[in-house]
């Protein structure tokens, strides 16, 4: 560990701040993504209370205040913890929610009376213990370092070699039990990777804090993709900005640094969720409102199209009383279609160029190819299930069967 | 009035505030919600202490329910996307309050009366020594808080038992009926909001959130029918709180955590024993009807 301290430009303590928050972040990331795809990340933030009492036996056991014996601790109460809850829930009479609470009160409430109960006694060693409630990343050490990165990278490597278990057993434990994997065992990895998880952060940024650092990465990393292996890495990924950043900003501004690395992990997570291409809100928003301006369009210009038979080119005013849209619709229309190049204007009066005449009909043509296709589309023997857009129809079917589908129309309507 | 019994009637008054709602966060699957809510109320008591430079009980209740009701909002909303899942949503929402609470308090308000230890885990240890004047008598300033709040419980239960019950177990025969599940949801995690914030000053949040959620857990074990179930709840806050401060006294060690360990001591023993979905219950009924169903066919053999 100790050139990564030198290579980094900033001071002993706030390189080892730092490195700690980058490992924390891949750790959550890449191992909360398993609690979090199978909605049980709350069973993270129970675990992480766990870890309190586990500490406190730790310690009386063996006296000892290092990292190691207190992350084996910190472990082993998780998952007595987690295993509780799947007892619990096993009831059919308690849910998963409930159950999650119990546990989370039950064992912090018993942490709480472990750490009293060692104050009493006077050892000043104790102290140090409590910082489990809200982490301190200050109170770091570089040993602590060498435990979090070692943990961190064996449970990646059993990430890595369990891959194709891991996943299957992910979105369908019952399809993985029916093709022989060992699904007790393959739950069991999944909550010990997120204990693992846990332990490795729950020193820094805290234990109530600790959830918003299972659950930021994966849910910024799934607005991207959706692929698991992707991401895992997206999520490992953006747990190290994550961390980073916070741990950067908490330095410079000397402030406390789990809060401000959870604030940071919301602003990812809300810019993901808002913004991720072809998924997020205001994406979508936009997707939606283009759409709408784009079918306002073409409906004015097969209208305009409609005026010019019937008699002279329409004024704006007039297209808008023909066609019963509101003025200001048609009058945006126009302007788009002006843009496209498709109209041509005698004053107030409006009628279409070559370009736009040429529009109308591969327009019209694409209407007709739709109701066709709702007419006569059932008889086509389309060799997969493709489900055609109404817009792209020949491009959707594809030419052989667009083709076919003229041929019966025209021979149905010689017929009759 | 002796500091004993102020620190028991402390506690069974919030046993009793927060039985009374516990059942229904259950029934409805809001459990962690109302942790949520708990934890996300930190930053409107840090508000209110820095606009007013108190921690005077009216306006931190009110600033902690604001702050309430914009942890289920924004909840709500993310969840709405259809882009996170509802843990998901919890999952990131209140730790964000929360940081947000513990950076003002870091920030703002260290070394003057508001730590995070007394704002989150209050101890109720020092409850007999927060006095108010009342008509010349010394109230211990906890009882007539919670005492408010308990009354306030019980006044929305029995106003709207029977709106609260046909929206806890049917909300949409309840909405064609014209009660709004949504404005009765709101109204109890709102409820929640403020027991939970009464409470905090006075026992520390660990111990609400115990007593909201694992009496009610318990209860549920041991009852069927709704109203049982409440009282029920509310029994089981009181024997954890006489229970816990005993235990507490005897091993010198957190009255709130000792509380706390009693109410989980409860849950194990009705997880086990209950009537009904008790394990070695069950188990105990399985061995007899297969001993049962043995015996005929040995009798005809």
């Amino acid at each position: 560990m100790d050139w990564l301290i030198d290579l980094l430009p900033l001071s002993y303590t706030d390189s080892v701040v730092f490195l700690g928050a980058v490992i924390l972040g891949v750790a959550a990331g890449v191992l909360g993504a398993f609690a979090v795809l199978r909605q049980r990340s709350l069973v993270g933030d129970a675990l992480s209370h766990a870890t309190l009492p586990g500490v406190c036996v730790a310690f009386i056991a063996t006296g000892a205040k290092d990292a190691s014996t207190l992350a084996i601790g910190a472990a082993a109460a998780g998952l007595v913890a987690a295993t509780m809850i799947l007892i619990i829930e096993r009831t059919d009479r308690i849910r998963p929610d409930a159950a999650i609470g119990v546990v989370l009160s039950g064992f912090f409430s018993l942490g709480i009376v472990l750490l009293t109960y060692l104050a009493n006694f006077n050892n000043s060693n104790q102290a140090g213990l409590d910082t489990y409630l809200f982490g301190q990343a200050a109170g770091l050490l570089e040993q602590d370092l060498t435990v979090m990165g070692l943990l961190c990278l064996i449970s990646l490597a059993g990430v890595a070699l369990a891959f194709r278990p891991l996943k299957t057993a992910l979105f369908d434990m019952a399809f993985a039990g029916s093709v022989g994997l060992p699904t007790r065992l393959l739950e069991l990895a999944m909550t010990a990777m997120l204990v693992i998880a846990i332990v490795i952060g729950v020193r820094t940024v805290g234990a109530i804090l600790m959830v918003a650092m299972l659950v930021v990465p994966t849910i910024t990393a799934r607005q991207f993709t959706s692929r698991l292996s992707i991401l895992l890495v997206l999520s490992g990924l953006f747990g190290a900005a994550v961390g980073s950043i916070g741990a950067l900003i908490s330095n410079s501004g000397g402030l406390p640094t789990g809060p401000v690395i959870v604030l940071v992990g919301f602003v990812f997570a809300m810019t993901a969720i808002l913004l991720a291409p072809g998924r997020g809100v205001a994406w979508r928003a936009g997707k939606i409102m283009r759409d709408r301006r784009r079918a306002a369009t073409e409906g004015v210009l097969i209208d305009l199209e409609t005026a010019l038979h019937a008699g002279a080119p329409p004024t704006p005013e007039e297209l808008a009383t023909v066609s019963g849209r509101p003025l200001r619709t048609v009058k945006r229309a126009l302007t788009d279609l002006d843009r496209a190049g498709s109209l041509r204007r005698d004053g107030d009066r409006v009628y279409l160029s070559e370009a736009g005449a040429a529009a109308v009909h591969t327009l019209l043509d694409r209407r007709d190819l739709w109701t066709l296709w709702l007419e006569y589309g059932w008889r086509l023997d389309i060799p997969d299930a493709r489900e055609p857009d109404p817009r792209r129809l020949r491009e959707t079917l594809g030419d052989d069967l667009t083709d076919q589908l003229l041929a019966m129309a025209s021979e149905e309507q010689a017929g009759s | 009035m002796s500091d004993d019994l102020a620190i028991i009637l402390t506690a069974g008054l919030l046993g009793t505030a927060a039985g009374l709602l516990g059942p229904f966060l259950v029934l409805r699957r809001q459990v962690l919600l109302s942790d949520a809510v708990s934890h996300a109320v930190l930053p409107g008591i840090v508000i209110v202490f820095l606009l007013f430079g108190s921690r005077a009980p009216v306006p931190v209740i009110i600033g902690a329910a604001v702050f309430a009701v914009i942890c289920v909002l924004g909840i709500e909303a993310i969840r709405n996307t259809g882009l996170v899942h509802s843990d998901a949503a919890i999952g990131l929402v209140f730790p964000t309050l929360f940081a947000l609470g513990v950076l003002g308090v870091t920030e703002f308000a260290e070394g003057v009366h508001l730590d995070l230890d007394s704002t989150i885990y209050g101890e109720i240890a020092f409850t007999p020594f927060r006095t108010w004047e009342v008509f010349g008598v010394e109230v211990v300033r906890s009882l007539p808080l919670l005492g408010a709040v308990t009354a306030l419980n019980v006044l929305l239960l029995a106003l709207f038992w029977k709106e609260i019950k046909v929206t806890t177990f049917d909300p949409s025969f309840a909405r064609v009926n014209g009660i709004s599940p949504v404005v009765i949801s709101r109204c109890i995690l709102v409820a929640v909001a403020i027991t939970a914030v009464t409470a905090f000053e006075s026992v520390g949040a660990i111990l609400v959130v115990t007593m909201l959620i694992v009496p009610a857990a318990t209860s549920y074990l041991l009852t069927v029918r709704l109203l049982p179930m409440v009282l029920v709840s509310v029994g089981i806050g009181w024997i954890s709180a006489m229970g816990g401060y005993s235990f507490a006294i005897s091993m010198d060690a957190s009255i709130g955590g000792s509380m706390g360990m009693v109410a989980a001591a409860c849950f194990v023993l009705a997880l086990l024993f209950a009537p009904r979905y008790g394990f070695v219950t069950r188990a105990l009924v399985r061995a007899r009807r297969r001993s049962a169903a043995r015996k005929p066919a040995e009798a005809g053999t």
